[in-house]
């Protein structure tokens, strides 16, 4: 199969897919009734889209093309509450959050469609482990050679939405140690972590031919970069986030990186290299395991800061972006956060002062369900 | 006979009584009877498990079934009468458990769902009250059937759940339909118990009056010992804090509750359910009931179908089949109209609905059990035609019996809700 052509869109649209929980009320361990679910929104009223994943416990969720602060959350608000009736009808909870605290893998259901099944014929029990929850952000882009462009521009803020994002500390019943742990069962995956250092649409081109003349992949979907091209979409995808435990979360991740995507291509503080990988997977792993406390490597200066100073610093570098594109609320809310702490703090917060686990799924399901 | 002579005289070498035969067995006592019995059923409960994929209570059911009278008549049913506590016991531990696990708010989060509930008890009832009607039996009689016929077994479809783990929309729904068409059954007996008793045998009762009052305090009496006894054992458990001492306070309270409600004429079975719902609400993730409150509540459980298989029974089918029918057929009708009709508005699927109407098959006559005095209730119904009784048992056993293995079925094959069985390859 040939790479598709890369579709225009507006530059700096901004488009969020969510994975989400399903939880039984009863021991809040993971429901398989994604199909229920489903089926109960079939007519729902919003623009956006509700869709099966991997397992019968999940569902991902996708808002329409937005432009704004306001407008993004105005439809995740929305889209929340839909979902939360639709729920509440059912006797399921849906939480936020990396993973789940302490559903078995063994115990999760393939959800029954052509794509999933063959997933789950080719990386086996790595399918059912799989049972993770992102926050996709899609960023609109002109062309392919601008997606490209930004796409390693990125890398170096991609440990910010890591860190901010991080919302996994328990895997299996145990605390892992790491915030975000869901980015270790991702790792386990041949096609994951940093795409190619190619930086136009025709290069990738011919990468992508050698690579489905291996046989190796057959389409973009089997690439499970951190952050990826999506030529039909016209736009380039960051895939490292953990959903947050509430959509206002959300949409501040996905507007803190809109106004990073302006400065990075209105300003081009930078020419992303390949020596910006150098430092890539330890500023990675930073992130994943000890958070906003983590370090960071600049690739460039070889300076090493914290990773809650970088943020500060780039939230004040970006600000004057974030005022143009009317998300200064965005950018609140997550120098709120770094004083707060992650969403992954929040949930140790809870088992540290005695909550069994389900009462801290419980809890976030609440959180989630407003 | 003593147990020590019962040793004796089963191991004496004696040539006149060597042979293991059928009357030596019924010779001795109930109790190392039971205990045999119990060994045999849940041998024989693991076999039908492995061999025909059978749920295991069938086996244990099928066991008792071949002790009773019915067949070997290695124990009497009166031998029951003695055990009857324990059975009550584990019945309430299964009722107490099944109220921890039901969240009465989902009734009011999916009002279409909490319409079912009733729809699907009442049409029930009432379809088989209209079959035995038309089938020419008492008016009488054919209330007392359709009131039993609304229920079905809280116990078989809690002890379904902890076999199999099913986790979804039908089973979430069977457990919670299973508590209200059981509490519904409870409220249509009592009213049913005082129209009878005032109307006198095979004469039509004289008003409503006294019947709805009479439910009414029996409901409202038991919700508020169920209350009481939820707030007593949150309580409690403050004090106690422990998790190998929460199950033994859960059955303490458990006995307490079920013995004043029988005591008081009230509902036992409402009163746990309240009970469960109560704890649950008010201690939330501090509340862990281990399924049938752990390793003895498993026994209970075991003895318990052992002593329904007991209570089987086909004498007079030949007769009485054409009730035996109208029983079975109009009480599958009633439930499964009531749930078409509601399936789309509730958020169901049709083949979940299916699923739901054929697992909530399992009948019982739970409902009356744990308020009469001994197994042998029927007897103490006023006013009730012997035939139509006989029909209803008739029907109760065999739904009691094939009961369960359907609603496996349409749990796991037809609503798909339990985790397959992961696939293993030979080394």
């Amino acid at each position: 199969m040939a790479l598709a052509e890369f579709t225009t869109s507006e530059p700096l649209t901004l488009g969020v897919e969510l994975e989400l929980q399903l939880v039984s009320t009863h021991d809040f361990d993971l429901a398989p009734q994604a199909e229920d679910l489903l089926r109960v929104l079939a007519k729902h009223s919003g623009a956006w889209d509700v869709k099966p994943e991997i397992t019968r416990s999940m569902i991902e969720i996708g808002t329409s093309i937005q432009r704004e602060h306001s407008g993004l959350v105005a439809e995740l608000h929305d889209l929340r509450g839909q979902l939360s009736q639709a729920a509440r009808k059912l006797n399921i909870g849906i939480a936020g959050g990396g993973t789940h605290a302490y559903q078995h893998w063994s115990d999760q259901q393939i959800f029954p469609t052509e794509r999933f099944h063959y997933i789950s014929e080719l990386y086996g029990y790595l399918a059912k482990q799989f049972t993770v929850f992102g926050q996709h952000v899609h960023v609109g882009c002109e062309d392919g050679d601008t997606a490209l462009w930004l796409l390693h521009a990125l890398s170096r803020y991609v440990p910010h939405f890591i860190a901010l994002s991080a919302s996994s500390p328990f895997v299996q019943g145990v605390d892992t140690g790491f915030d975000s742990a869901r980015l270790n069962s991702v790792f386990a995956f041949p096609l994951s972590g940093r795409a190619p250092f190619v930086t136009t649409w025709d290069d990738f081109g011919l990468y992508f031919d050698k690579m489905t003349s291996t046989g190796v992949v057959q389409s973009m979907k089997d690439f499970y970069w951190d952050i990826r091209p999506k030529p039909e979409f016209g736009t380039i995808e960051l895939r490292v986030c953990d959903t947050p435990l509430d959509v206002d979360k959300a949409a501040a991740l996905a507007c803190y990186l809109q106004a990073i995507c302006r400065y990075l291509r209105e300003e081009r503080p930078f020419e992303p290299s390949e020596d910006d990988y150098l430092v890539y997977t330890f500023n990675r792993f930073q992130a994943c395991r000890f958070g906003l406390d983590g370090e960071i490597v600049d690739p460039q200066t070889k300076q090493r800061e914290k990773l809650r100073d970088n943020i500060v610093r780039t939230l004040a570098r970006v600000d004057e972006h974030a005022l143009d594109l009317r998300s200064l609320d965005a950018s609140n809310l997550i120098r709120d956060s770094l004083r707060h702490g992650n969403d992954a703090q929040w949930l140790r917060g809870l088992r540290a002062s005695g909550e069994p686990l389900s009462s801290v799924v419980h809890s976030a399901t609440e959180r989630w369900m407003g | 006979m003593s147990l020590s002579s019962t040793f004796e005289n089963w191991f004496a070498p004696s040539a006149a009584t060597a042979s293991w035969t059928l009357d030596r067995l019924r010779g001795i006592d109930p109790v190392l009877g039971f205990a045999i019995v119990m060994v045999v059923a849940v041998v024989l409960g693991e076999i039908l498990r492995r061999r025909f994929r059978l749920p295991r209570l069938c086996g244990h059911m099928l066991t008792g079934a071949l002790a009773s009278p019915l067949a070997l008549r290695l124990l009497e049913r009166t031998d029951l009468d003695p055990v009857k506590p324990l059975i009550d016991l584990a019945i309430g531990v299964l009722v107490f458990e099944l109220g921890s696990r039901i969240r009465p708010r989902w009734l009011i989060d999916n009002p279409w769902l909490a319409l079912t509930c009733v729809l699907e008890g009442v049409l029930s009832g009432l379809a088989v009250y209209v079959g035995l009607l038309a089938f020419d039996a008492p008016s009488i009689s054919a209330a007392l059937a359709g009131a039993v016929a609304m229920s079905t077994s809280p116990v078989i479809v809690l002890a379904l759940v902890h076999q199999m783990r099913p986790r979804g929309q039908v089973t979430e729904r069977l457990l919670m339909m299973s508590a209200i068409n059981s509490v519904l059954a409870v409220v249509a007996l009592k009213a049913w118990g005082v129209l009878a008793a005032s109307g006198g045998v095979g004469v039509e009762p004289v008003g409503l009056e006294p019947a709805i009052t009479s439910a009414l305090l029996v409901v409202s009496g038991s919700f508020l010992l169920g209350v009481a006894a939820g707030w007593v054992l949150t309580q409690l458990t403050k004090q106690v804090r422990g998790l190998t001492t929460a199950p033994v306070l859960q059955i303490a309270l458990v006995i307490i509750a079920a013995m004043l409600a029988a005591q008081w004429r009230l509902s036992p079975l409402l009163a746990l359910l309240v009970a469960g719902m109560v704890a649950r609400s008010r201690m939330a993730h501090g509340l862990t009931v281990e399924p049938q409150l752990g390793t003895a509540g498993a026994t209970l459980s075991v003895l318990l179908f052992i002593c329904l298989g007991m209570l089987f029974t086909l004498d007079g089918f030949t007769t009485l089949w054409p009730w035996v029918l109208v029983i079975v057929v109009a009480r599958l009708v009633g439930k499964g109209i009531a749930i078409a009709v509601l399936t789309r508005p509730s958020g169901l699927g049709w083949r979940q609905a299916g699923a739901l109407t054929i697992a909530l098959q399992p009948m019982s006559s739970l409902a009356v059990l744990l308020t009469a005095d001994t197994f042998g209730w029927p007897s103490q119904l006023p006013g009730a035609n012997g035939g139509v009784l006989q029909a209803l048992l008739i029907s109760t056993t065999l739904l009691q019996f094939i009961g369960p293995l359907l609603a496996e079925r349409a749990v796991r094959d037809l609503a798909q809700e339990c985790a397959p069985v992961p696939k293993t390859k030979a080394p």
